[in-house]
Parts: C-alpha cells; structure tokens; sequence
C-alpha cells in the first residue's frame, strides 16, 4: 500500500504531534497518584489523629482516583501498556502487529468509544442540566464534572486510536521496514510496566 | 437462542488469543456480536444502554481506590532497596543450613508479600539478586527459578494483595445478588477484609510447603541444591538483621495491622502503607525527582490498564446477560450430577485452564461474576471460595505460557533456558494444587480465622 509523499508527511506530522501532546499530557496526569497518596493519608491522619473529617475531603480522594485512571487510559494506550495475551503476539513481525493493530483499532477501539460517546452524551448532558451535586450533605457539587470524564477519555482515547491506526498505516505502507518506534520519535517511557 | 451466549464467550476467547490490548478486545468484540445479533432480534440494544452508569460505578467505587494505591506503594518500595537490604541479611541468617539461600529467597517473599502486593517488583529484584548467586552456589537452574517465580506470586494470595481487593469487590456483589435471589432480604455482607484474614492460614501453608520442599530436595539431591559451606558470615550480622527487618515489618504492621485490626479499610492502610513506602525510599536516600516521575508514570499506567479492563468486562457481561447467558450457566452448573462438588470442581478446572493463557483480572472480572452468584446460591461459603479462586488464580501467575511471574522473571534473565524456566515451576504448581485440595478437605483452613474475628 504505497501512500503519496505528501499524505505520509501528513501521516506522520499528526503522529508525531498527536503522540507528543499525549505524552505530556500524561507525565501531567501522573502527578494525580502522588496527590492520591498524600489526600488519602491527610484524610486518615485525621480522622484518626484529630478526630476530624471533611466529606467533602473524602469525595475528592474518589475524584483524584477517577482523574487518574480515566485520564490516564489514552496515555498508556500511546506507551503500549494496555495488557496483551502474548502467546502468539511476541512471536509476529512488525508487519503483522501492524495489520492486527490496524484492524483491531478500527474494528475494535474505535467503534467501542464511539458507542461511550453516543450512550454517554444524554447521561452526561441530564447531569449537567440539573447541575448535579453530591447525594452527601457537605458533598462536592461537581458530579456533573466528574460524569464528563467518561465522555473526555473517549475522546482522548478516539484521538489516540486514529494515531495508533495511521502508525500501524505508515508500517505497512513503507517499503523498508519502519518500526513504529521510529514514527513515534522515541516518545516511549522506559519504564517497566509491573503488577 | 441462549447457546449464542456460549458463542460469545469462544470467540471473545480467539480474538483476545491474535494479541490486540485485551480491554478493546473484550468491549470490541462484545459490542460487535451485540449489533450482530441485534439485527437478527437475538439482542436487544437497551441492555448496553446502561453503560455509561456502569463506568461511573466503577469510577465512584470505594474499594477499588486500594488499588493504584497499592500500585504505587509496591513501585515506591522496589525502588527504597528494601528487597536488596533484606535478601543479602536473610541468606547471611541462613548459611549452613541445606538449601539456605533457596529457604532465603522464600522468606523474603513472604516478607514482601506481607508488606505489598506486587508480584512483578518481586519476581524482578530477586531475579536480578538472588538468581546469579544461586546458579554461582550450584543450584540447579530450574530449581533456582522456579522457586524465584514461586515466592515472588506470594503478593498475590498473601494479604494485603490486590487479587484479594478486585475479588472482594466482585464478591461481595455477587453474595448481595445471592442472598436476594434466595429471598433473604437484609443479607449479610463481605468484606475485603473478611477475604485477607481468610489468606491467612493458606498463604502461610503455601510458604512452610514451599520451604519443606527446598530442605527435603537439598537433603535427598545434593547434586541439584549444594549447601554453601564457603563465604563465612561478617561481624555485626544482629544488627544488620535488625536494622533490615525494621522496615518491612513495620509497614506489615502499619498496613495489615490497622486493616485486620479493624482501624482502617484497606484503602486507608493503602494510603499509609504508599506514605510509609515514599518516607523509606527518602531515609535510604533513592528518592529523587527521576524516581519520583518513573513511580508516578508507572502507577498510572498498570491503573489504568487495570480499570479499562473493567470497562471492557462491563460491556462484555451486560451482552452476556442480554443473550441470557446467566440462565444458561445456571442450568448448566446446578443440573449436574453430584451437585456443589461437581459444580465447583468444574468451576475451578475452568479457571485453572483459562489461567493459562488469560490473566486473574480478565477471570476476576469476566468469569467470576457469572459464576461466583451460583455457587454462592448453592450455599458455598463467600471467603472459602474467595480464596479457593484467590489460590487459583495465584497459579495462573506460574503456569506457562503465559504466567506473569514467568515473563518478568525471563525479562532480567535471559540466559535462562525457557524450559528450565517451564519445568522449574511443575513441582510449584503441584504444591499450589494440593493446597487447594487441602483446603477444600478442610473448609477451616480459610474459615477459622475469620470466624474468630467476628
């Protein structure tokens, strides 16, 4: 699949720029695990030390918790860090991890955060509408802000999966073997990814 | 038209086995098979409706707020040199006796096991440590590996282990569904606390047979497992013993203390425990901002890897239960020949097989919801099968091709043989197996503790 020379620079120009914004993006987000520890540590220390406590306190330890992993999905999904059955995987060639990686972002990726967005939209738009606040008496009053992180990280991952298809694209269509890490300008973090 | 829902689950099995990230995978292909079978009136689409709600379940779920918490606290303590410092005392406390180096390594997981939960910061710092002084000492190869891969899977049956949080959250759901569907209108709860005190006693049977099975093979083969009759131990051994001990034992205290003591619930020890982790990496002098970025980077990405899988297991279940999947299951376990025993023996060979080529939180997450309601209704004790699952799904770590344990440990090894490394885990597996059969023997094992408690 030979592409013209123009449509690769442009191919390319938008991985490039799409996998930097999304890198950086992410270093930003993760700074959201140490403010986790630190609210969380602040909201036993206390309850247990002083015998005090915010509710609303408590409700921003759930929303720095959903900040973290619904921001965070499009950003590992650039590092490659969403979970794989490798029997087969590592055993490919970049040509096929290629065609698997074009195939499944469109068949599978695409049409499942489309189908969030759709579903998401009137769910979302109700609780913005009532203004929705929190069942709690001293709650926070942005649940409607916290639902609209359901329909930022389908964006967020919908911008990353036309990336990840147009690298996978870009592979294919080279002659010579382009390995995605050369498209991505070294844009990965090298860091062990461990459970 | 309910036998489709068998169809879903074999074909979502192939399309996760080609290798595309197993969340799109399990969401993908769900949601594929919904508009299929939509268009010839098998699915109605109103049952994915309710998706978004689902996702905001899970973002609003309390328990699960343990888990980048316990992520970060196991990444935190890998980098504080904690293992290094413990696994150098340990082997120095064991010279002279046979197989003392291997009995070290398993301590030293337990100790980790006990303070995190994380098998992979364990399996890659003993890899890295322990393995080239075993193969120096002459242990065998497979021997050696087996039982780096071994000790390190203890994180995840020892509590607190994130194993145990992800499958109180799916049990304990399942036992309200349970209870109600049997009539019982305020039904009993269970807590992911209730799952750790179970662990107890098992997890500590798993290290004893694990440590017996070292000494017995260094007593019978001494050709497989030297004793190391060389280095002589250096003065000062009680201090350093001290001084190594001092940190892992206070974070057990401080975690699995405040939690099985009932002061906090495991998010709030998580908090701790990460605080602790974070202050002994600062008084060993690790912590600098690079640390700091690669533990921060690092937690975010196994979250979030983690909780898309929940999304992906959300659409999954809501089709399953469209094509009425949950009525065929339940026919089908509760129709059998034998009753509670047959059903949860095939139960757990189904999870043992799947273990092989899927990970604990896809069958936590997708199998275990679907079955756990029936076995619970048959009248099976919520912990007791909490950890029968819990100690199965430790095995999937161990069994090739595709244990985590196995991958992480080749990933710092790589001129171990890839058979050594298969077969160094038979004799492990066999262990993990007869403590299942133990176990289901003897219901107290898991139900002891906990009855004591309460």
């Amino acid at each position: 699949m030979p592409l013209s020379p123009f449509f690769t620079t442009l191919l390319t120009y938008f991985v490039r720029h799409q996998n930097q914004l999304q890198n950086k993006f992410g270093h930003f987000i993760a700074w959201s695990s140490l403010s986790l520890v630190l609210i969380t540590a602040l909201v036993v220390i206390l309850r247990y030390g002083f015998g005090t406590g915010s509710i609303a306190l408590q409700e921003s330890v759930m929303y720095n918790h959903a900040i973290l992993f619904m921001l965070g999905m499009a950003y590992t999904y650039q590092q490659d860090k969403h979970v794989r059955v490798d029997v087969f995987y590592t055993r490919y060639s970049e040509r096929t991890r290629a065609w698997i990686n074009l195939f499944g972002t469109l068949l599978m990726t695409l049409p499942t955060m489309i189908f969030i967005i759709w579903s998401g939209w009137d769910y979302v738009a109700v609780s913005w509408r009532i203004n929705e606040t929190s069942a709690e008496a001293g709650g926070l009053a942005y649940l409607y802000l916290l639902k609209t992180l359901i329909l930022l990280m389908a964006a967020l991952v919908i911008s990353q999966a036309l990336s990840t298809a147009a690298q996978a694209w870009l592979t294919l269509s080279s002659a010579e073997n382009v390995s995605p890490d050369d498209i991505n300008n070294n844009q990965v973090d090298n860091l062990e990814g461990k459970l | 038209m309910e036998w489709l829902a068998l169809v879903l689950f074999a074909v979502i099995f192939i399309a996760l086995l080609v290798g595309f990230p197993v969340a799109f995978t399990l969401a993908g292909t769900s949601l594929l098979f919904a508009l299929i079978a939509n268009l010839f009136g098998a699915f109605d689409m109103a049952f994915l409706q309710s998706i978004p709600s689902r996702i905001f379940s899970i973002m609003s779920n309390e328990i699960l707020i343990a888990v980048p918490l316990f992520v970060f606290m196991g990444v935190m303590l890998e980098k504080s040199k904690m293992a290094e410092n413990l696994l150098q005392t340990m082997d120095e406390v064991m010279r002279g006796i046979k197989g003392g180096l291997g009995i070290a390594v398993i301590l030293v997981g337990m100790l980790l096991a006990a303070s995190t939960g994380i098998v992979g910061a364990t399996v890659v710092t003993m890899g890295l440590l322990a393995l080239p002084t075993m193969l120096k000492q002459g242990y065998c190869p497979r021997i050696a590996s087996g039982t780096i891969c071994a000790s390190g899977t203890l994180g995840q049956i020892i509590p607190p282990s994130i194993v145990l949080i992800l499958l109180g959250d799916v049990l304990s759901s399942s036992y309200q569904q349970a209870q109600l569907n049997q009539g019982i209108f305020s039904p009993e709860a269970l807590s992911v606390g209730d799952l750790f005190i179970g662990a107890l006693l098992p997890g500590m049977l798993l290290v004893v047979l694990y440590m017996l099975y070292i000494f017995y093979k260094a007593m019978t083969r001494p050709d497989l497992i030297p004793s190391n009759t060389g280095q002589a131990v250096a003065p000062g051994l009680t201090s350093r013993v001290f001084k190594s001990l001092l940190p892992p034992l206070a974070l057990i205290l401080l975690v699995l203390g405040s939690i099985l003591g009932g002061f906090a619930t495991p998010t709030e020890a998580a908090s701790l425990g990460a605080l602790g982790a974070l202050l002994l990496a600062a008084v060993n002098k690790q912590l600098t901002l690079t640390t700091l970025n690669a533990v921060m980077r690092n937690t975010l990405q196994v979250t979030s890897m983690i909780f898309l899988i929940f999304i992906g297991a959300a659409f999954f279940s809501l089709v399953f239960k469209g094509l009425g999947g949950d009525e065929l299951i339940t026919e089908l376990l509760t129709g059998l020949p034998g009753g509670v025993f047959t059903a949860m023996l095939i139960v757990m060979a189904l999870m043992f097989i799947l273990g092989f080529f899927l990970d604990f939180i896809e069958i936590t997450y997708v199998v275990v919801p679907i079955v756990a309601p029936i076995l619970l209704m048959m009248g099976v004790d919520p912990i007791w099968l909490g950890i029968m699952i819990a100690i199965n799904l430790q095995t999937a770590f161990l069994t090739p091709p595709f244990g985590f344990a196995l991958f992480y440990l080749k990933g710092v090894a790589s001129n171990l043989k890839t058979a050594d490394l298969y077969k160094g885990t038979i004799p492990f597996i066999m262990i993990q197996l007869s403590v299942l059969i133990l176990i289901a023997i003897w219901p107290e094992l898991v139900t002891w503790l906990p009855s004591l408690v309460y």
